[in-house]
């Protein structure tokens, strides 16, 4: 692996989008150069993912020096917990491609591979100043997209969801320059790596809180953490279905990436500190998110709010302390990532052949379209957590982890599976399956493509609720060096 | 050792399941595939399963070993393992045995009943499903494998009340019925987990818990009871979250006779059998249990004596029929509990197969009082439910008559003389209303004589037959010593306290008496009411018993629709008006104060030139003050 | 010496202050432009004054730069005021607001 495997990884989109826009190719060759871009990078993550070794450090580095004058540099690792996602984003993406495969012009499969590039850059930088770079860069290609090609009010929506995140991100950049002045006044010499942050030392109990807060907001604003939702709604109404599928199902969870990947080895203490409060936002955040949803008229909104609700548990589960929490977490990204993005295609092709996105004018989907409501069905289930289902796992190993850090949030952190099923199972009944007596004459059931892109999610959901321990040894070792060496909690 | 078969018991049943799903999703898209060849896997699962269950069951007779086949791991996180494991003992053999054979009788039924019906494929392959659900949760080796099997019952039975789910109602009850036992799995769920934390520290199968329980502090195992109560209740619907019971009719019958009889509702009382060294340290919720089940037993049948629809008749019946066998486990005659789950299995499959053929004879009518009459027509079907009725009434020598009597027997020889009074009671009600449905639907007046019956076929006439023999013979297993029977039930599972075995013999025959006494009154005043019914006109019920003392209307007005107006509340006022507007209210200030400060901006020279003058002015009035 | 440095440097300013009265006050693009050529000229009253002052010769070069400068300009701002004065017809200095932030927003 040294001929730098993650750095094509996060390139090859970039390179291939580039050429095809200076190429004179129309958007069907553009869209197969795209799809045949995510299958090699399938089978390079395959080769990652085979040539991972058990540990809990950082494997397959890359450094290169960038911006030598003031220590910024080109450095890239993976470790267990970004494997995963990674093995997501390998896996969800050339399924997602199927599903767009007819009637999207140049600019969406451009903006699609960029988004990309973005996502696995994020994913790999171990350096503050290059993580900023690609965590913003990734939202330019998602306002292209959505501004572009969304619906409704969606120039709003762009600008909204742009400025929103933007503005957290800038707590988060005066954080790493602080950081990072902070490293030169301590050690004489300029870095940003964070292995070099995690040695400052000198950091007063204020300076480090109002740096922690910088770097939680510009998180939570991502995830989204209650209060920070509201840019949720509007987004995933309006943006096309590639765009809300990368945001759902692989975006959102990046926000809880950067709080595992950097908050928590930069200030541990304060992590261990505030994980009680953290933990009862998410449990909050589920369970208001999930009372929203109940109500929710357009489907796409109430997937937002479903998805608010689930991120609300994960991050429960990341501040657990604990290994079980922290695995389930990690598990439940994996779970709803899948759920929720194939949950999105075929609302997707919903509102693609119908175009309606409010439930009262849906119904009698399941007649018309069976294979289609199948999915629907497998999807669903995930969300709700059902036995036999990754949702499950991951739940259960969740509610575990709350339970051993407080019982009282456990047991209330247990009523996911009652919200959950809820709001799904209704909407299930009056979206789907119930004839309403509306025209839903325009809906096709799935095609062949679109059943090839289907089934990798819906197998795994299911082969990772039945089988999850195969999924979940090369999580753990992570799972247990953070705990041990960079949180210091021996007995959790 | 053929250990791994006990794997293959919920293996057949799902591999054909999962077969049939993808058959029928083929059938309707691309061939279509002749109903026959559903029929024939549909049909075969169920009896290979009980073929291997019946294996074991005779490798255990005389002995008490236990079967464990340990599949694979499921999960293992920080070294703590579990294990996707399968554990026979006599117990689950027994409950697997009789799934297995009530579940194909039914399969056998279905085909038949479903024989014209569109989704024929699919409803196989929602049956088989439920069946290997319900083989899991009686097989497995731990509580967290075992809610595999349970929540998978659960979805199934959603899917098939909500079968023809054209029709919001029915998707509506599905909905209702999967609710409900979601907040059971909530205790469930609760229960496993602080269970984990205390007691599972050496592995998490039966085994291992068992032996743990000695050392756990007595409120934790009454968190952990009562918790693990709370999913008995929602899954074999007790007060309070009986509600879904009665609406899950919506489905067809043969899947009414499914989750009544032999799956599903069992699984709470198996459950609380199952985890029988945990009850028999905490009495106390034992007696809570043994009390929601005496009051579920009374409120059902109360409100059974009013109903006009068959099928809910028969849904309180079964409701009321849990109450006992909740009484029984309470108590701790784990063994009367489960022997009353085995005999009512019988009973009740024929009697929901019976009214099944009703409702299909007379092209698909409910109302009791519509029928009439029907002892001439369907003799063999009136037969049938003869028998079922009068082993449900506990008439000696039926069925129903040993398990009820020994549950009673519990009841009394526990001291718990409210609760048994409760007992007699309902088992007066249990006669009267369902002698009122047998006399008003086979020998009442019909005025329309005129009407073509619809045919019955023959798989559908079949179970009947074999399941009317079984109603006859099923308690003679369990016939007490007193009677000169040796309690076959109570042996096979005798290393379990039984504290009916404590009564003097006089006190015994009493009790029995007072039963069929009991039984005999309720038959009697029915009989006066109901015999020969004259149905010149339907009679309209009101009053607070017709509507099933308004619990579906309070749940509504205080739950689902508070939980409805906090969820508008919610999304579209405080999301909206609150959140977003302070979200937008930023945006909106840096806006409105551009838009301000942009006003200075006019385009006018002189003016510029003045705010010059000022700048200047206060720049050299600050350095000529601060810098002199 | 001083006192009559002082006197010329307050003669100045009040120079200056007419002018820059003059460009706030007047509309008439021609008054403001020789507003401005009169502030130009105080300016350059106190430097020749400095160097006067100090003997050195370096402000009376500022002096005629400023001189030479301000006579570019008028060409320049006598010409711009023809171009403007044919597109609208009027001296006022008040209606030239092309460049202002209304146009773009509303």
């Amino acid at each position: 692996m040294d001929f730098g495997i993650l750095s094509v990884i996060i390139f090859l989109p970039m390179f291939v989008a580039f050429s095809m826009l200076i190429l004179p190719v129309g958007a069907k060759g553009t869209r197969n150069a795209a799809f045949l871009t995510a299958i090699i990078i399938f089978i390079l993550v395959c080769m990652v993912y085979y040539n991972f070794q058990l540990s809990g450090y950082m494997q397959f580095r890359e450094h290169h020096r960038w911006i030598s004058t003031y220590g910024i540099n080109y450095s890239l690792g993976i470790d267990g917990f970004s494997l995963i996602i990674l093995m997501l984003i390998a896996t969800l993406i050339p399924s997602a491609y199927l599903w767009l495969w007819d009637g999207r012009t140049k600019g969406y499969w451009v903006s699609m591979l960029l988004i990309q590039t973005g996502i696995t850059g994020t994913l790999f930088s171990q350096d503050l100043i290059l993580f900023y770079f690609f965590w913003e860069g990734m939202l330019l290609p998602v306002f292209m997209i959505i501004g572009m090609f969304g619906t409704g009010n969606r120039v709003f929506s762009t600008i909204k969801i742009t400025v929103y995140t933007i503005m957290g991100s800038l707590f988060m950049l005066i954080s790493i320059l602080y950081l990072g002045v902070a490293f030169f006044y301590e050690f004489g010499s300029w870095s940003f790596a964070l292995n070099d942050i995690v040695q400052i030392t000198t950091l007063s109990r204020t300076e480090e809180l109002w740096l922690f807060a910088g770097f939680m907001i510009a998180f939570a604003i991502k995830i989204p953490l209650f209060p920070f939702h509201t840019w949720l709604l509007e987004t995933y109404s309006n943006s096309p279905t590639g765009g809300v599928f990368l945001l759902s199902s692989i975006m959102a969870k990046l926000g809880v990436y950067g709080i595992v990947r950097f908050v928590m080895p930069i200030f541990p203490d304060l992590y261990k500190e505030f994980a009680p409060y953290f933990v009862w936002i998410g449990i909050f955040g589920l369970i208001y998110f999930g009372i929203a949803a109940l109500m929710q008229t357009n489907i796409k909104k109430m997937f937002a709010y479903s998805s608010a609700s689930h991120l609300g548990f994960i991050v429960t589960g990341i501040f657990t302390l604990n290994v079980y929490g922290m695995t389930g977490a990690a598990f439940l990204i994996i779970a709803h990532a899948m759920a929720t993005g194939g949950l999105f295609l075929l609302v997707g092709k919903m509102e693609y052949n119908l175009g309606i996105k409010a439930i009262p004018a849906l119904g009698g989907i399941a007649k018309k379209a069976p294979v289609f409501t199948v999915f629907f069905g497998i999807m669903l289930l995930c969300i709700v957590g059902l036995p036999g289902t990754n949702g499950f796992v991951s739940e259960f190993l969740i509610i575990l982890g709350t339970f051993g850090f407080s019982p009282s949030a456990g047991v209330v952190s247990a009523l996911t599976v009652l919200i959950a099923a809820s709001f799904m199972f209704w909407m299930f009944q009056r979206a789907i399956l119930a004839d309403n007596g509306n025209d839903v004459s325009q809906m096709k059931d799935l095609n062949f493509k679109e059943i090839v892109g289907m089934l990798p999610l819906a197998f795994l959901i299911i082969a990772m609720g039945v089988y999850p321990d195969w999924f979940f040894y090369k999580i753990e070792p992570t799972i247990q060096h953070y705990l041990v060496d960079i949180l210091e909690i021996r007995n959790y | 050792m053929n250990n791994f078969l006990l794997a293959w018991i919920v293996l057949i049943p799902l591999l054909s399941s999962m077969t049939l799903g993808l058959m029928y999703l083929f059938s309707i898209k691309v061939i279509k595939i002749p109903n026959i060849v559903f029929t024939v896997l549909g049909l075969s699962s169920p009896f290979l399963s009980f073929m291997i269950g019946f294996s074991f069951f005779l490798q255990m007779i005389g002995n008490h070993e236990i079967f464990l086949y340990k599949a694979y791991r499921w999960l293992s996180v920080d070294g703590y393992d579990i294990d996707m494991g399968f554990m026979a003992d006599k117990l689950s053999i027994f409950m697997v045995l009789f799934i297995t054979f009530v579940g194909g009788l039914i399969h056998i039924y279905a085909s038949g009943y479903m024989k014209t019906d569109k989704g024929y494929g699919k409803f196989f392959f929602y049956f088989n499903l439920f069946l290997a659900s319900m083989l899991l949760l009686v097989l497995a080796d731990s509580p967290i494998i075992m809610f595999i099997g349970w929540e998978g019952v659960g979805v199934c039975s959603y899917f098939l009340i909500s079968y023809y789910y054209e029709d919001t109602k029915n998707v509506q009850a599905g909905n209702k019925a999967f609710i409900a036992n979601r907040v059971g799995d909530l205790g469930f769920i609760i229960a496993m987990i602080t269970m984990i934390y205390y007691v599972g520290s050496n592995g998490f199968d039966y085994i291992n818990l068992e032996a743990g329980m000695q050392n756990v502090p007595i409120n934790v195992l009454t968190f952990i009871g009562s918790a693990l109560f709370v999913g008995a209740i929602g899954k074999s619907a007790q007060i309070p979250l009986f509600v879904w019971l009665p609406d899950a009719m919506a489905g067809p019958t043969p899947v009414s006779a499914l989750i009544h009889a032999a799956t599903m509702v069992t699984a709470g009382v198996y459950m609380v059998a199952r985890f029988h060294f945990l009850y028999d340290l905490i009495p106390n919720v034992g007696l809570i249990i043994a009390y929601v089940g005496a009051f579920s037993a009374l409120f059902a049948a109360i409100i059974a004596t009013k109903q006009t629809d068959i099928k809910k008749i028969l849904a309180y019946s079964t409701m009321s029929q849990l109450g006992y066998m909740f009484i029984a486990v309470g108590l701790g005659g784990y063994s009367v509990g489960i022997f009353h789950v085995f005999t009512h299995a019988f009973f009740k499959a024929l009697l929901f197969m019976g009214a099944g053929a009703v409702i299909v004879a007379l092209h698909h009518e409910q109302n009791i009082f519509k029928m009439g009459g029907m002892r001439s027509k369907t003799p063999i079907v009136y037969f049938a439910m003869l028998i079922a009725t009068l082993a449900i009434t506990g008439i000696p020598p039926f069925a129903g008559f040993f398990s009820k009597d020994e549950i009673l027997l519990t009841a009394f020889s526990s001291g718990e003389y409210l609760i048994w009074g409760i007992g007699v009671l309902t088992a007066i009600l249990t006669a009267y209303y369902m002698f009122r449905l047998l006399f008003v639907v086979f020998h009442g007046k019909n005025y329309q004589e005129s009407r073509k019956l619809h045919t019955i076929s023959k798989s559908m006439i079949m179970p009947l037959i074999v399941l009317a023999f079984g109603s006859i013979v099923a308690g003679f297993i369990g016939i007490p010593e007193i009677l000169g029977g040796n309690n076959l039930v109570g042996s096979w599972l005798n290393d379990w306290k039984n504290s009916s075995l404590h009564v003097e013999h006089s006190r015994e025959f009493i009790l029995m008496g007072i039963n069929i006494l009991a039984a005999v009154i309720g038959t009697y005043v029915a009989y006066k009411k109901f015999f020969n019914y004259d149905m010149a006109i339907v009679p309209k019920y009101n009053g607070i018993i017709w509507k099933k003392f308004y619990i579906d209307e309070i749940y509504d007005r205080f739950i689902v629709k508070k939980v409805k107006e906090v969820s508008i509340f919610i999304s579209y006022k405080v999301d909206v008006n609150f959140i977003d507007m302070i979200v937008m209210g930023l945006s909106r200030g840096f806006i409105k104060s551009g838009h301000f400060i942009s006003k200075v901006q006019n385009a006018n020279t002189r003016f510029y030139a003045f705010f010059m003058l000022v700048g200047i002015s206060v720049i050299s009035t600050y350095l000529i003050m601060v810098m002199r | 010496m001083a006192d009559s440095l002082l006197s010329y440097i307050a003669l100045a300013m009040i120079l200056f202050s007419i002018g820059f009265l003059g460009v706030i006050s007047r509309k008439n693009i021609f008054i403001v432009y020789m507003s401005i050529e009169l502030m130009l000229n105080a300016i350059n009253l106190i430097f020749i004054s400095l160097g006067r002052y100090y003997e050195t010769m370096v402000p009376q070069v500022m002096a005629m730069i400023i001189i030479a400068i301000a006579a570019a300009e008028a060409a320049v701002f006598l010409s711009l005021i023809v171009v403007l004065y044919r597109r609208k017809k009027s001296l006022d200095s008040d209606i030239f607001t092309v460049l202002s932030q209304k146009d773009a927003h509303e």
